[in-house]
């Protein structure tokens, strides 16, 4: 593995040790160690299969490792459920944006808050502070919404969104988690320029208002060069390169696993 | 067709449908709300009125504690079932609840010392030498009784104090349902419908979430109990066959399962399509024998539920555009 010059600060938020992950006879994840710094953004790229998304299931959770650790703001996270690794601030969109379809749009980010007194038995009994709440929750996602420019929709089943609005939708949500760190899983594919734009826009002004860490999944390397300031490369299941955007684009490695020879000749 | 016409007969319908309606809030919750798909339900109702019998009978306790008891242990029955089971994905965990309720159901037929067994609680051994447990509410009953009588003169029945003690109980867990229904937690329940890995990935343990909703709805499971064994004075294993479960789901798919207000209306609904064909003896049908009419008469409600599925698939009160979403 080629590493380049990334520094990397003594307490990363994210810290994956030697993790690696077989379903049956297939080995989607070998071993990938990496960390992230607090409130940068990386992508990872790699040919279709090269384990990124086996690799974002076991990070936030949704599968477990077979071995090796994983460390989330110095806490180990491997062995407890996704739930509690969003819990904590990690938290995910998928691939395929998955939308609640028989939710309406505004229901779907309301859900996503934390410490919401009305998702709790208890908090049936104490309607005041369930509506204060509710009340807060709605006012929030309604301003993602008009963020995103879905405001319109706010009532209608989000089964009724197109496929890059349900894009927005998912990280909308993700985002009403108040994450530190969110891990988005391809989410410009599909998705028609301007609403790429939009989506790019809205990380833009988290990154500069919040400490939100990104780490993110992308095809696109225009995008993927333009937004990050560190790029790991994954193929079959390994990272074979991981550095600064340009070291990536001129590392041989890289050319012949994803890049193909187009670029070599290049 | 002399009974067709006796209102005794309509009100003893009536009360049932308000005791089903009750029972079928319990899968409302759970199906309609959480996706879970429960067919042991007739476990919980089971469950809460041999508690009620064997406490009361056996033991001597006050009729109300037992009650309390009864639905405690149905709502502690659902949180059994769903803590072995509900991690199971949807299909199997039905299956698994069969099984749970037909277990209950040989228990308490072989538990002959505690349950009276085959013969029901009235062979439940006693210290007064009489199986009865309603003494407390009958009180009550021919309280209402005696208020019912200027109104109704002869006709004022047992039956008529239970239907007006029934509906207002059915109502009032409408009304609680719809409220609870209204709340975060029965919109990430409304998610796990559709998908685990999206609330889990917000921080939702939709494992926790679940098991609530089974255990709410055995709760009311419990309460139809109370109610059921009130109404009967004694009971049998062979009341809590599988088909009541059905007979549950029969009223929520009436209704619309997202639609808790319809479940009153449907439940009446179940109860005309139930006791009316019970009528079926005019011609050609007065052709066949009794036993004859008797199946025709389940396969004709089957026929008047396939229709409304094809013609209304969302139930009478359901929204059809929340069912074509893809």
């Amino acid at each position: 593995m080629e590493q380049s010059t990334v520094k990397q600060s003594a307490a990363p938020i994210l810290d994956v040790r030697d993790i690696s992950v077989s379903f049956g006879g297939v080995k989607p994840v070998r071993g990938v160690s990496f960390s992230i710094e607090k409130n940068t953004f990386t992508s990872i790229i790699g040919p279709n299969g090269a384990g990124k998304t086996s690799l974002f299931n076991l990070i936030s959770g949704a599968n477990k490792i077979d071995s090796g650790e994983i460390y989330f703001k110095g806490d180990p996270i491997h062995s407890i459920h996704a739930y509690q690794v969003a819990q904590r601030g990690l938290v995910r969109t998928f691939q395929g944006a998955k939308v609640i379809r028989r939710l309406t749009v505004v229901e779907n980010l309301m859900m996503a808050v934390q410490g919401n007194p009305g998702d709790n038995l208890w908090g049936f009994l104490n309607p005041s502070a369930r509506k204060r709440f509710e009340i807060s929750t709605r006012e929030e996602a309604m301003l993602r919404l008009e963020q995103v420019g879905l405001s319109k929709f706010a009532n209608d089943f989000a089964g009724i969104l197109s496929g890059g609005q349900r894009k927005l939708l998912d990280l909308s949500r993700a985002l009403m988690t108040s994450p530190s760190m969110v891990l988005l899983d391809e989410p410009f594919a599909g998705v028609n320029p301007t609403l790429v734009e939009k989506l790019l826009e809205v990380i833009a002004d988290l990154r500069k208002n919040n400490e939100i860490t990104f780490l993110l999944i992308e095809h696109d390397l225009e995008t993927v060069m333009n937004i990050s300031e560190r790029v790991i490369v994954m193929a079959e299941g390994k990272i074979i390169a991981d550095g600064l955007p340009n070291s990536i684009y001129d590392n041989e490695l890289v050319i012949d696993a994803y890049l193909g020879s187009r670029r070599k000749g290049a | 067709m002399e009974a067709f016409i006796q209102p005794g007969f309509w009100v003893f319908v009536l009360t049932m449908a308000g005791i089903y309606g009750i029972f079928a809030l319990g899968l409302q919750i759970q199906y309609g709300v959480a996706g879970v798909m429960n067919f042991g339900h007739v476990g919980m109702m089971a469950i809460s009125g041999y508690t009620i019998a064997v406490l009361v009978i056996k033991y001597e306790w006050s009729f109300w504690w037992a009650a309390l008891a009864g639905v405690s242990a149905a709502a502690l029955g659902g949180a059994l079932l769903g803590l072995a089971t509900l991690r199971l994905s949807g299909d199997y965990f039905a299956i698994a609840s069969i099984a749970f309720a037909e277990i209950t159901r040989y228990l308490i037929l072989n538990a002959d010392g505690v349950t009276g067994g085959t013969q029901g609680t009235l062979a439940i051994p006693n210290p007064k030498g009489f199986g009865g447990y309603t003494d407390q509410v009958d009180v009550i009953l021919y309280w209402i009784m005696d208020r019912l009588y200027p109104i109704f003169g002869d006709e004022t029945s047992r039956d008529m104090a239970m239907l007006s003690v029934v509906w207002p109980f059915l109502f009032l867990f409408i009304w609680i349902s719809s409220r609870l229904q209204k709340t975060s937690w029965a919109t990430v329940l409304r998610a796990t419908r559709e998908d685990d890995d999206v609330p889990a990935s917000l921080g939702k343990n939709v494992f926790r979430f679940r098991l609530q909703a089974l255990v709410i709805g055995s709760a009311f499971g419990g309460i139809a109990g109370v109610f059921w064994a009130v109404q009967f004075m004694l009971l049998a294993p062979e009341d809590f066959l599988r088909i009541v479960t059905f007979y549950g789901w029969m009223i929520l798919i009436l209704a619309g399962a997202t639609k808790v207000k319809g479940l009153a209306i449907a439940a009446i609904f179940f109860g005309f399509l139930y006791g009316a064909t019970r009528f079926l003896d005019f011609w050609p049908i007065s052709e066949l024998s009794s036993p004859e009419r008797a199946y025709l008469r389940i396969f004709l409600i089957g026929l008047v539920l396939v229709l409304l599925m094809v013609k209304r698939p969302q139930g009478l009160f359901g929204k059809r555009e929340e069912m074509v979403l893809e």
